[in-house]
């Protein structure tokens, strides 16, 4: 008799348009355990996870729940189903107080609104172990409390099988603790737990086995007591393959674009990139890796203008460009390519033809009232020929080329104008082979002219074989800048996930400051007034 | 079971046009089945309704003039329109604007004094020069639709202010600016005053006065049917207006603000500032379409707008904001509303509102189309417990 | 003459009652369906064709209780066009409502029309209907001075609608059907992850607030005395209506106060001359007073109201944050 799983995922594919976030995906569940479930961003966990929740609906496969096949077309179904998932983007509504916000949800609430589901409610937080004000509105709350609600609000629903998506990635130390102490007392009472998860420390605290996926594939699920964190980052990232990568040896320049003492809040106000320094020379390539999230994209976002800064300097050639409009820092140079999760929102307009997305940052330079397309189309064709972009035409609609391709359009037209600096980001993410190499030969030819590139990836084996050095960043701070030739990926892999530190390993040459640097005392004195004001 | 709903990625163009055609067929067939009912043949009906009963009519060419009369104001309107939604700015104060513009071009043809005579008089010497009846003609047919232009422009442009500043929501704040431009207008109707130049002085009644013949469009006589002049430069704003779109700088910058204002920030547009640009030329176009309604009727009234306000919301829509289509669009739904009148004459029992309606049940089916086009339902395979 | 003065008053807010209370269906229907995150302009239409089917059928009946059912299910029945083409098929919130506008008033005349040919039933002809839509005395309330006959001395439609309204309000923030409806209007992401069925929730309180709209036109039908002419009995309500909904910040029981407002300057319009003649030294100056200016003003308060609380961000409005947006839910 096979044994019986609380969850049973077969076969389980999911696409969006071209892109196939899961594919042939097979995850199972036991009963009572907890199970981590890890991958790199893009790896399609929270895609699986929301099959499960109901948000998604599978493009094939099936799902088992306790030797059942059911089918989940809604989230309803979901709860039904026992199913609860805390979402990393909080579900909740912000103008609703916290009790309200799992009132909605339940079961035989009753007709009336009564007074005492305030006081119900935290009683079940209490018992749960946790302090909520059941009469606190969501839009006052911290992060910490949010998530706090989230975990209640599936706890009162009376899942039995839990998913939490990154739960502790905005909590405390202590209030992690707190989380997983809970985790544990569920588990005692025969929950089953999956927990997403990029922090292998406490992958190995918490779990029981853990789930790997990988580019949207199915790796392995192995028994934690049984493995270690080197083999969960091997599985996670990759065997090393020889990649046979050009990096072309080129003669630097002095730092191009200096950034020191750098600090960016997100879209929820929570710090981003925490006073980080760092330098880029023309000439070479340097790789800032990072697990999802750690802040690659405010940086990316900060130095193209797009985001304020709190604090700290960004010095290009000597000249300060803190506050400079998007289209001041363009005209200096530095061109940032940065290809979002949704491949689109951000650089490109999707509905516009691949023309009019190649001359939408120098449409205006040309005399006269008119776009010049003329020389807009032959930049498309020589785009497309050189990147073998395939495509019907220069005057396709970008938003219906396959994601590798567009990624070909959006780098094509960056190098196109011709920079000095080209922040770049997953430059080759859901490429084949072929184009990713036309890729990387693009940007060394740009080395090779100069250019001083940051390149924000995510393959390991790529950024050693392709970068000059590697920034490596934890949670929005650096974890230290390696050279490419000199550290391994298991190094980079411990860097990523917090468990090595090399920001104090030279004394006396502190990370992410050159030498010769650009940067004077009148813009080091500059900040110091700004952060007195 | 197992049956969902994903986007479409791109649907072919001939795809397309089958699916937009059927849900007109669809219309026609449903409002047919109605047009039955009644006892009315459909067939007889359509044909007279779509012909605007200009077959075996003697005065053809007049049903025609007509017909134009109503195509303009509704064409031009729609197209302006269309500038605006290109960049999710929704206006729907199409009504108001043109309510603006129509006060602001009768003023100018109420207020402009006929020909200008500069007249040198004394006992041996006599000399006057005049500007003849050509020249002012042109000066107040150019001011009047000047002035139009500049009224409903800043009238919709005060919106779009609100709008980048504040957020101030521009869908809900138009609509207002309508309601308080049409009382606006009754007021100006309704009170007999010495400041009311707009009502006739000699009529007890408060009656609009109207302009001199000065302030008339001229018309090119072909034959017997005068084209009015109105019509030509309606078709040379369209192509005006689909060149801006298409070829020029700013026309580019508007695509790109509607497709994603985050590209466009990220590029370097100056987005508020398009934003106001865009709706004060969108709001200018209504304006001047005004300006030639008010040229050709010669008068003012409070239906002035004859609904082109919300007629071209509709049709900028249905034509998908593509300006080519929004002359043929615009030009079905004249001939729908026109024929019904002129069909009513014939089958005394269908209402002129059929039109209406039929345009009603157009919209809702091409609507309905519009799903297939985004969407695709697709079934999970090997899925599910049935 | 002192007691002729009182009159004036008493008539004045008779008249702000029963002239208004329309607006006070079209309103709260509106919020209803704008509080599931639907932004409906078609409230024009949809009274529009409950006016003229509950008229017409409550007549051939010859019962005000079958023409009230015959209007809230034609109203529903609208409602649920709406939501068909934006809730499942996704279409765009304000074309659909603009087009259901045009398409009502087509079909108001349309079947006017038609009625009219085969010979218009006369309101007076219909003892049910007259009587049933006859002023009720509420016992000792009505015998108040001045206000008692203004507010307590009614048709049963104002009481009705007075009852819709508070039981709206009480729905909505009171009972948990209301509590998941907002929260449908101001995440419907977040409704759907707890199990809120949000299909069934748009489709069924959009057809109920087309409903009690189409109540509101048959109600302004009956106030006409059904005299079918070239003018619509809706004559604008409508969009009052939406503009109302703004100004009473989406909780019917405001709506009830903003109707009263709103009521007052449409009162000022028409027996604003009577009030300047019984209080000539006070009231004089009423008579001066263009009455497109009290037409004009519902809206005027609205564009300011609308205006202020964009640059006030105000964290209490009423204004669900979905609103006008389609909810599909494998967005990503």
């Amino acid at each position: 008799m096979p044994e019986q799983y609380a969850i049973e995922m077969r076969g389980i594919t999911k696409t969006f348009g071209s892109v196939v976030a899961n594919n042939n995906i097979n995850l199972n569940l036991r009963q009572g355990e907890i199970l981590a479930l890890l991958g790199e961003n893009g790896s399609g966990k929270t895609t699986l996870m929301n099959m499960l929740s109901g948000i998604y609906a599978p493009d094939a496969g099936e799902i088992l729940i306790n030797g059942q096949p059911v089918s989940i077309t809604s989230p309803e179904d979901s709860k039904k189903l026992g199913i609860g998932m805390v979402h990393q983007h909080f579900k909740l509504v912000d103008v609703f107080s916290a009790a309200d916000n799992i009132w909605m949800g339940r079961e035989k609430s009753g007709f009336a609104l009564r007074g005492n589901r305030f006081a119900e409610i935290e009683d079940m937080a209490h018992k749960f172990g946790f302090d909520l004000d059941p009469r606190k509105k969501v839009c006052n709350m911290a992060v910490s409390e949010k998530q706090t609600l989230e975990i209640i609000k599936v706890l009162y629903y009376g899942a039995k099988i839990i998913i939490l998506d990154e739960p502790t990635a905005v909590l405390t130390v202590q209030e992690i603790e707190k989380l997983f102490a809970v985790l544990r007392r569920m588990k005692e009472e025969g929950h089953s737990i999956i927990i997403i998860t990029h922090k292998l420390n406490e992958v190995m605290e918490i779990s029981d086995r853990v789930a790997i996926l990988r580019k949207g594939e199915y790796i392995t699920t192995v028994n934690t007591a049984e493995t270690n964190e080197q083999a969960l980052t091997d599985w996670m990232v990759g065997r090393k393959i020889d990649l046979n990568i050009d990096r072309p040896v080129v003669e630097t320049t002095r730092p191009l674009l200096e950034i020191r003492d750098l600090t960016i809040k997100n879209d929820e106000g929570a710090v981003a990139i925490d006073k980080v320094s760092f330098y880029i020379r023309g000439g070479e390539i340097l790789g800032v890796a990072g697990i999802a999230g750690c802040g690659q994209k405010e940086l990316c976002e900060a130095i193209a203008g797009l985001r304020p800064i709190q604090s700290g300097l960004m010095i290009h050639k000597g000249d300060n460009i803190v506050g400079l409009p998007p289209k001041a820092i363009l005209e200096k140079g530095i061109s940032m390519s940065f290809i979002p999760e949704d491949r689109l929102g951000m650089g490109l307009a999707p509905s516009l033809s691949i023309t009019d997305n190649m001359i939408l940052k120098n449409y205006a330079s040309t005399p006269g009232p008119f776009v010049d397309r003329k020389s807009g189309r032959e930049d498309a064709q020589r785009v497309i020929d050189e990147l073998e972009v395939v495509t019907p035409s220069t005057e396709t609609p970008v938003r219906r080329l396959s994601g590798g391709n567009v990624q070909k359009v959006l780098l094509g037209r960056e190098i196109k104008a011709g920079p000095n600096v080209i922040v770049t980001a997953y430059p080759v993410r859901g490429l084949d082979i072929n184009s990713s190499y036309a890729i990387y030969d693009i940007l060394n030819q740009q080395k090779k002219s100069g250019v001083g590139i940051l390149f924000v990836g995510e393959d390991l084996d790529v950024m050693l074989a392709l970068c000059d050095k590697i920034m490596v960043l934890c949670h929005g701070r650096v974890m230290g800048v390696v050279h490419a030739h000199k550290t391994s990926k298991e190094e980079l892999g411990l860097m990523m996930t917090g468990a090595l530190d090399l920001t104090g390993k030279y004394e006396d040459k502190p990370a992410g400051i050159a030498r010769d640097t650009n940067i004077t005392e009148e813009h080091l004195n500059s900040t110091h007034e700004e952060g007195s004001n | 079971m197992g049956i969902h709903i994903v986007k479409r990625d791109a649907c072919p163009l001939w795809k397309k046009a089958l699916f937009y055609l059927a849900a007109v067929a669809a219309a026609l067939v449903v409002c047919g089945i109605l047009l039955l009912a009644m006892g009315v043949n459909p067939l007889t009906y359509y044909s007279r309704m779509f012909t605007m009963g200009m077959v075996g009519n003697k005065i053809a060419y007049k049903t025609f003039e007509n017909y134009l009369n109503v195509f303009v104001p509704l064409a031009l309107t729609s197209v302006a329109l269309s500038l605006a939604f290109k960049m999710r700015f929704w206006n729907i104060g199409g009504e108001g604007q043109f309510i603006v513009g129509a006060i602001a071009a009768s003023t100018v043809a109420l207020k402009l004094k006929p020909p200008i005579v500069v007249a040198l008089n004394n006992s041996e010497f006599s000399f006057s020069v005049s500007f003849g009846p050509i020249l002012s003609e042109l000066i107040t047919l150019v001011l009047m639709c000047l002035a139009a232009m500049l009224a409903a422009g800043l009238y919709g442009a005060l919106v779009a202010a609100l709008k980048v500043k504040f957020g101030t929501n521009e869908t809900l704040l138009t609509l207002m600016l309508n309601y308080v431009a049409l009382y606006t207008l009754t007021f100006l109707g309704d009170k007999k005053a010495d400041w009311n130049f707009f009502l006739q002085e000699e009529s007890a009644r408060p009656v609009f006065q109207s302009f001199s013949d000065t302030a008339a469009f001229p018309r090119i006589m072909l034959g017997k049917f005068g084209l009015n002049i109105c019509v030509i430069l309606t078709l040379i704003i369209g192509v005006l207006v689909f060149v801006y779109l298409r070829y020029t700088k700013r026309g580019y910058e508007i695509n790109v603000v509607g497709d994603s204002a985050g590209t466009a920030h990220y590029a370097g547009m100056k987005v508020n500032r398009i934003v106001l640009r865009t709706v004060f030329l969108s709001a200018c176009l209504i304006g001047l379409a005004a300006a030639f309604k008010m040229g050709t009727t010669g008068v003012l009234s409070t239906t002035i707008t004859g609904d082109v306000g919300w007629t071209g919301i509709i049709v900028a829509w249905l034509a998908q904001l593509n300006t080519a289509a929004i002359f043929v669009v615009s030009a079905l739904i004249s001939m729908l509303h026109y024929g019904s009148v002129q069909a009513n004459t014939m089958f005394s029992n269908v209402d002129s509102s059929f039109a209406n309606m039929l345009q009603g049940v157009i919209l809702f089916l091409v609507l309905t189309a519009d799903f297939f086009i985004r969407f695709r339902i697709v079934r999970t395979k090997k899925g599910g417990n049935q | 003459m002192e007691l002729n003065k009182l009159d004036v008053i008493s008539t004045f807010i008779y008249n702000i009652v029963l002239y208004n209370i329309p607006l006070l269906y079209g309103t709260v229907g509106e919020i209803v369906v704008e509080k599931s995150g639907s932004l409906n302009l078609g409230v024009e239409g949809i009274m529009a064709v409950g006016a003229i089917f509950g008229y017409v059928i409550g007549c051939y009946t010859n019962s005000l209780l079958v023409g009230i059912l015959t209007a809230f299910a034609m109203g529903a029945l609208m409602g649920l066009l709406f939501a068909a083409l934006t809730v499942s098929l996704q279409a765009n919130q304000n074309i659909t409502g603009l087009t259901l506008t045009t398409f009502g008033l087509g079909v108001y005349f349309f079947v006017g029309n038609a009625i009219k040919s085969v010979g218009w039933p006369t309101m007076s002809n219909y003892s049910n209907i007259k009587n049933g839509f006859a002023d009720l005395h509420i016992p000792l309330l009505s015998d108040i001075p001045i206000i008692g006959k203004g507010l307590f001395s009614h048709n049963i439609l104002v009481y009705l609608g007075i009852a819709i309204a508070v039981c709206m309000w009480c729905y909505l923030k009171h009972t948990t059907p209301g509590l998941r409806l907002r929260a449908v209007g101001e995440n419907p992401g977040s409704a759907d992850s707890v199990g809120i069925n949000i299909k069934r929730y748009k489709y069924l309180h959009i057809m109920l607030g087309c409903g009690i709209m189409g109540i509101g036109g048959y109600y302004m039908g009956l106030n006409m005395s059904g005299s079918f002419n070239s003018a619509c009995w809706i004559n604008g309500y409508g969009w009052i209506a939406v503009a109302l909904v703004i100004f009473a910040n989406w909780s019917p029981a405001l709506a009830i106060l903003g109707t009263f407002v709103f009521g007052f300057f449409n009162t000022l319009r028409v027996s604003g001359s009577s009030l300047a003649i019984a209080f000539p030294e006070a009231l004089g100056w009423l008579a001066k007073v263009p009455t497109q200016l009290y037409q004009a003003l519902p809206f005027i308060i609205t564009a300011l109201v609308l205006f202020f609380s964009s640059i006030s961000k105000r964290k209490n409005s009423g204004l669900p944050a979905a609103l006008g947006l389609n909810y599909f839910r494998e967005e990503r």
